[in-house]
């Protein structure tokens, strides 16, 4: 049987993350953030803030996994295309070899879902650990690997469309970063005003948010779930054309 | 058989290669040859899919270059100017990616007899950034090797190495071609072109300016050269047909004088009053 195209282009930035995890302090570099956050707002806040009846510690855990998943499948991804399609020239290597361009995009796409899986794995033991009421649930798991994969994809298209690896970060700053803050992470979305709340539908983390939190999958999870397979569609075949027109 | 006609990249107004047209038979080890910028590097990137030309069209065992790219790349292996192994990885484990992407069969062994090929096998399980300059240019080749390639690229591929490495890497070649495969390089070294290769283009500023084989290229300019410095300070070239027309006219010479046998160096000076390197 032969080993399909995808295989060792995941293969290979699955090596180099399992030789990263080795190292102490890479473990701790993907945790800092959403650690810092947990204990900053959740601990501070976690005894004195209660939303829709829950503790704020049980509502912030899911927005963190959301946030970690986003950032560490997207800063994955876009920085591996990016510097190894202008600096090690490694990615060059998957476009002369006769595997498809989806091929090449989706070995990338399941490394980043790997590593956003990795990071949220860690604010989900720690999630069990310092809030007994937190659980998981279907709707949980569909928001999670949805969100991991759409922006892995989006990873991909940033990494092929930067011309250094300084403007990626642009993107972070852009994109990310204020997704990350405003599309209920922190708190919940119907204390935002009219006017901005609906730009913020417009970011799909605002869905993974509404999704991540469900118990279950009512008309509300359906149509969050339908919005981030329509951006993982999108972004997917946005990514694909890219490769496949990958011209020096 | 590799066929290019009149292909052309421009970047902007610059044309990095304009309108090259040639043949390169199957089994041939084929130069281009020219100065940093003359299109060399540009031309290979077109052929082996990495950049699509602007003009005219190019074909590699009748597939067309930009049409039937995933075919191409089927047939091709690649040594890239610039180092494009995975530092990171070990030396087996960049064959084993490079194995899976173009399902070599039997790749345990083909990786095995590639690194022995290259005399690498005992360090397969080093991380790569360990290794020195030379050692990286031969595993690309053993990773170009490896899926047993019908046309192999190699651009510039003795960057960095010592004298001793380059000849077994020619040995290399030479022996990869007498297999049948056909084998195009691209070089700024003289003697590399001379020793290795059946026939040679000479490239200047995109365009193809000289083709032929490299004794043949020679004898066009004359086969000796009697060369002095001027009382400026200029180098003086004379190129004589025979031995016998290169000593009489050393012999007119008021200066000191050097008589040697033509390169290829001479040849590209000769048509274009410049330098190579």
């Amino acid at each position: 049987m032969k080993t399909p195209g995808w295989v060792p282009v995941f293969l290979k930035e699955f090596i180099h993350f399992r030789r990263k995890l080795f190292k102490l302090g890479y473990i701790f570099s993907a945790m800092v953030g959403p650690v810092i956050y947990f204990f900053a707002f959740g601990l501070g806040l976690g005894n004195r803030v209660k939303i829709d009846g829950v503790n704020y510690l049980v509502f912030l855990i899911p927005g963190l996994v959301a946030m970690s998943s986003m950032n560490n499948a997207y800063t994955w991804v876009a920085g591996t295309v990016n510097l190894s399609r202008l600096y090690f020239k490694t990615f060059q290597m998957f476009i002369q070899a006769p595997i498809s361009s989806s091929s090449i995009l989706i070995g990338e796409i399941l490394a980043g879902m790997v590593k956003g899986l990795f990071a949220s794995l860690l604010i989900i033991i720690l999630g069990f650990v310092m809030a007994p009421e937190f659980f998981l649930s279907w709707p949980f798991a569909y928001a999670l690997l949805a969100n991991c994969f759409l922006f892995s994809a989006l990873g991909v298209i940033v990494g092929m469309l930067t011309k250094s690896h300084e403007e990626t970060a642009t993107y972070s700053n852009f994109i990310i970063m204020p997704m990350a803050f405003f599309c209920g992470t922190f708190f919940p979305l119907d204390r935002i005003p009219l006017i901005l709340k609906s730009i913020i539908y417009l970011f799909p983390l605002t869905h993974t948010n509404i999704l991540i939190r469900k118990t279950v999958m009512d008309g509300e999870a359906w149509l969050s779930l339908f919005v981030l397979l329509l951006y993982g569609v999108v972004f997917f075949f946005w990514g694909k054309k890219l490769i496949n027109d990958y011209d020096e | 058989m590799i066929v290019l006609e009149g292909i052309t990249k421009k970047y902007g107004h610059l044309y990095a290669v304009d309108g090259v047209s040639l043949t390169i038979e199957r089994g041939e080890v084929f130069g281009l040859l020219g100065p940093n910028g003359a299109g060399k590097s540009t031309t290979i990137r077109m052929l082996t899919t990495l950049t699509r030309p602007d003009g005219g069209k190019a074909s590699i065992g009748h597939f067309d270059i930009v049409k039937d790219r995933d075919k191409v790349r089927n047939i091709i292996g690649v040594v890239p100017q610039e180092n494009n192994l995975d530092r990171e990885l070990t030396a087996r484990e960049n064959l084993i990616i490079y194995a899976l992407l173009h399902r070599v069969p039997d790749w345990r062994e083909r990786i095995a007899s590639s690194l022995d090929l290259v005399g690498l096998l005992e360090r397969q399980d080093s991380i790569v950034a360990e290794f020195s300059g030379g050692m990286q240019r031969r595993l690309l080749l053993a990773r170009a090797l490896l899926a047993n390639p019908a046309v192999l690229f190699l651009d510039e591929p003795s960057i960095g190495l010592d004298p001793q490495i380059r000849r077994q890497m020619w040995d290399i070649v030479r022996n990869s071609a007498i297999n049948g495969r056909t084998v195009v390089i691209t070089t700024h070294y003289i003697e590399e072109a001379e020793a290795l290769c059946h026939r040679v283009g000479i490239l200047n500023r995109g365009r193809l300016i000289a083709l032929d084989t490299p004794a043949r290229l020679k004898e066009t300019v004359g086969n000796y050269v009697v060369e002095h410095i001027d009382a400026e300070g200029r180098l003086i070239q004379h190129f004589c047909r025979t031995r016998e027309e290169a000593r009489s006219c050393a012999a007119r010479q008021p200066f000191a004088v050097t008589v040697r046998e033509a390169n290829l160096e001479d040849v590209f000076v000769k048509l274009t009053g410049e330098r190579i390197e």
